[in-house]
């Protein structure tokens, strides 16, 4: 059996197509999960027990059902609640949101409790209201101190949208999916998926790893 | 047999012949020459960074070194240090470190029973036995059962005495063995130490404890900078150091006690 | 669906049983003061890990078993096997890590009072180093050994009727998706339950008097 990379060539647009469907997802759960997941930590930390309780339950909650079953389940109740279909594009980005923000709240659950009492004591000392030591005090500093978890989480998302694969949506791996049943290449074409997701995170790690090695300098 | 295998009984116990060290290119120990006769015991003094510990842990070869030897009872490190000879050679020189470094997970006997069960390959009974016999003279026989975690530091470092004794070494190597404790507890180990300097075991100890190297040390060497700075008899040292830097060392420790 | 469960627990403990024994081995060789181990193991780490489980799924499922040859794509159950295996050799790579961070939490000055009384390396190892790591690992390896089965839901893509498979397929058959769904979740949530209640009793045992519980 002859190896035909050619079959990649051919379909550049459909793969360039399906790469741009899964950054656009990778950068919508970013930018949904991060602000919730902030919150969630908020929450956390919150000496309110009618904020704790239910932000604790929420998170226990969806850290331990897989990623798939959150996909689907948002998939068929999604339309429930709107009352019309959103399609399957809409529906990943609502599930990765609402997941990926529960693993982003305990990184940054950690990075609030690295904060010192002192820190925050001495920001209320000199006014400061409890919003404005939030914003100003806390997340500085915390976020600062998570960004290389917080990547490292980034590139498990990038991994993790691949799993729109399941309610139908166009994205990388459906799109060599696609051409796999036209072509029958599945060796080139999975080697070629397998390969642009390592070259991605790789990168995304070497980043981390940068950062990590900066941090370990300036301690 | 060989030559070395003759010569041993008029051969000094340790040997450390033009040893030089470096980390990458950081230069630690400058051709160290040193030789400890069997039964004594040699302090080892000097500011913090001076290569100290450094030098201990190569005459078990813990740490590699480039150039020069350390002869142990016949036996070059260099030699010994890419075969299995060195697992002999180890098992015949027992250490103390500054921060005991007991096995956590294993209890005060089953610390020091390990090796002689393991290397040895003692049956477990007996060395319980011999186990019990080194935690009376180090004189905490009611530790026995107890985990690290649960005993003071002074209990946990006569502990890793009798681990190093267990295995009937020839040598002791001493690294500090008082610097991480509080001062009433280091009358205790230094107790135990000196009654092993007067039974005649051979020793090698890095220490700050000026009054321990006065009452029991044979000769004291004093390092500064990765060099042999002094070397040479206890009360001399003290009474008259020829070098500016022992004098600032002396004067330093003698107020300190 | 009770088969469904019973299939997602088969799955994610034979592909454990792999993972904890390849991990191990891998992040061992990691710690290894011999390079070209470290190579191998940097190596598995880095490609496992960096590979989304649903594309290395579908690399056994679909691309290689046409390498092989077609008695293989005629076996009765080989999504099952192409599951268990990739899911295996995945976990093996978070495995590792963990091993590896475990092993690397045991202080020098351990090693070098066990070298110090003559224990040689694999003595070393077997009787000083394994077992201080092994507690140190227990609660992460607790949560990558939660995370098999979460992960087992994606045997499902190449045709295996986990929980989750059983669940869509109840969906195609019925069009009661969200409570067919909703009803995996409770699965899911039991088995989670049950591991960290079991992993708790574990982490208890080994507990080392005197040390303070992380």
């Amino acid at each position: 059996m002859a190896f035909d990379w050619d079959v990649i060539w051919r379909n550049k647009y459909l793969f360039l197509g399906g790469l741009s469907v899964t950054l656009k997802l990778f950068v919508l759960a970013l930018a949904g999960g991060l602000p919730l997941g902030i919150i969630l930590g908020l929450g956390s930390l919150s000496s309110r027990r009618w904020l704790y309780y239910p932000t604790r339950a929420y998170v226990n909650f969806i850290r331990n059902i897989p990623l798939i079953l959150v996909v689907f389940w948002v998939y068929f109740s999604l339309p429930l609640i709107s009352g019309r279909s959103l399609g399957p594009f809409t529906s990943a980005v609502v599930a990765f949101v609402i997941f990926e923000a529960t693993y982003f709240c305990e990184i940054i659950r950690a990075g609030f409790q690295s904060v010192s009492k002192g820190q925050i004591q001495s920001a209320y000392s000199t006014g400061l209201t409890y919003f404005q030591m939030v914003r100003y005090v806390l997340i500085p500093i915390a976020i600062r101190r998570v960004i290389p978890s917080l990547l490292t989480q980034g590139i498990v998302i990038l991994q993790d949208t691949s799993l729109a694969y399941v309610i139908g949506l166009r994205e990388f791996v459906r799109t060599a999916a696609i051409v796999d049943s036209r072509e029958v290449r599945p060796l080139e074409l999975y080697s070629f998926v397998a390969i642009v997701f390592l070259v991605l995170c790789l990168v995304g790690s070497l980043v981390v790893r940068r950062l990590e090695a900066r941090d370990r300098q300036r301690v | 047999m060989n030559k070395q295998d003759t010569a041993k009984g008029s051969e000094p116990m340790v040997q450390i012949k033009n040893l030089s060290k470096w980390y990458g290119d950081f230069q630690v120990l400058y051709n160290i020459n040193v030789q400890i006769n069997e039964g004594d015991c040699v302090v080892i003094c000097g500011p913090s960074g001076s290569g100290k510990s450094t030098l201990l842990r190569c005459v078990n070869g813990l740490e590699d070194f480039r150039e020069g030897d350390v002869i142990v009872e016949g036996v070059s490190v260099k030699e010994v240090s890419h075969n299995r000879g060195i697992y002999k050679l180890r098992s015949k020189i027992g250490m103390v470190f500054q921060h005991f470094e007991l096995y956590p997970h294993l209890t005060a006997l089953q610390n020091i029973t390990l090796a002689p069960r393991k290397v040895s390959k003692v049956p477990g009974q007996e060395t319980e036995k011999i186990a019990m016999e080194l935690l009376e003279r180090v004189g905490i026989p009611e530790q026995a059962r107890k985990h690290p975690g649960e005993m003071s530091g002074g209990q946990q470092q006569r502990v890793a005495i009798a681990r190093a004794l267990a295995m009937k070494p020839d040598i002791l190597l001493f690294d500090e063995p008082t610097s991480a404790l509080d001062p009433e507890m280091i009358r205790d180990v230094l107790e135990v130490m000196v009654n092993l300097a007067k039974e005649g075991i051979t020793m090698l100890v890095v220490t700050h404890e000026m009054g321990f190297a006065r009452a029991v040390a044979d000769g004291i060497i004093f390092m500064d900078e990765g060099k042999i700075v002094e070397q040479g008899d206890v009360e001399s040292f003290f009474k008259n150091p020829a070098s500016e830097r022992a004098k600032d060392f002396v004067d330093r420790v003698l107020v300190h006690i | 669906m009770l088969r469904g469960i019973l299939l997602t627990l088969q799955i994610g403990i034979i592909s454990w049983i792999i993972a904890l024994f390849a991990g191990i081995l891998i992040g061992t060789f990691r710690t290894f003061p011999w390079r070209p181990l470290r190579v191998v193991g940097t190596a598995y780490v880095e490609i496992f890990r960096n590979i989304p489980l649903l594309v290395q799924l579908f690399f056994w499922y679909y691309a290689i078993p046409p390498l092989v040859g077609q008695w293989l794509n005629r076996m009765h159950n080989l999504g099952y096997y192409c599951a268990i295996f990739g899911l295996g050799i995945y976990t093996a790579s978070r495995v590792a890590e963990h091993v590896r961070s475990g092993l690397n939490t045991v202080p020098t000055g351990q090693r070098f009072a066990g070298l110090s009384t003559g224990l040689s390396q694999l003595q070393l190892y077997r009787h000083v180093i394994i077992p201080y790591a092994i507690r140190v690992m227990i609660p992460p390896l607790t949560t990558e050994f939660l995370t098999v089965f979460k992960n087992s839901a994606l045997a499902m893509t190449i045709g295996v009727l986990e929980l989750t498979g059983m669940a869509d397929r109840i969906n195609a058959r019925t069009w009661h998706g969200l409570e067919s769904t909703t009803g995996a979740i409770a699965g899911y949530l039991i088995i989670g339950l049950s591991i960290i209640t079991l992993m708790s009793l574990v982490e208890s045992k080994l507990r080392i008097p005197g040390l303070i519980k992380r």
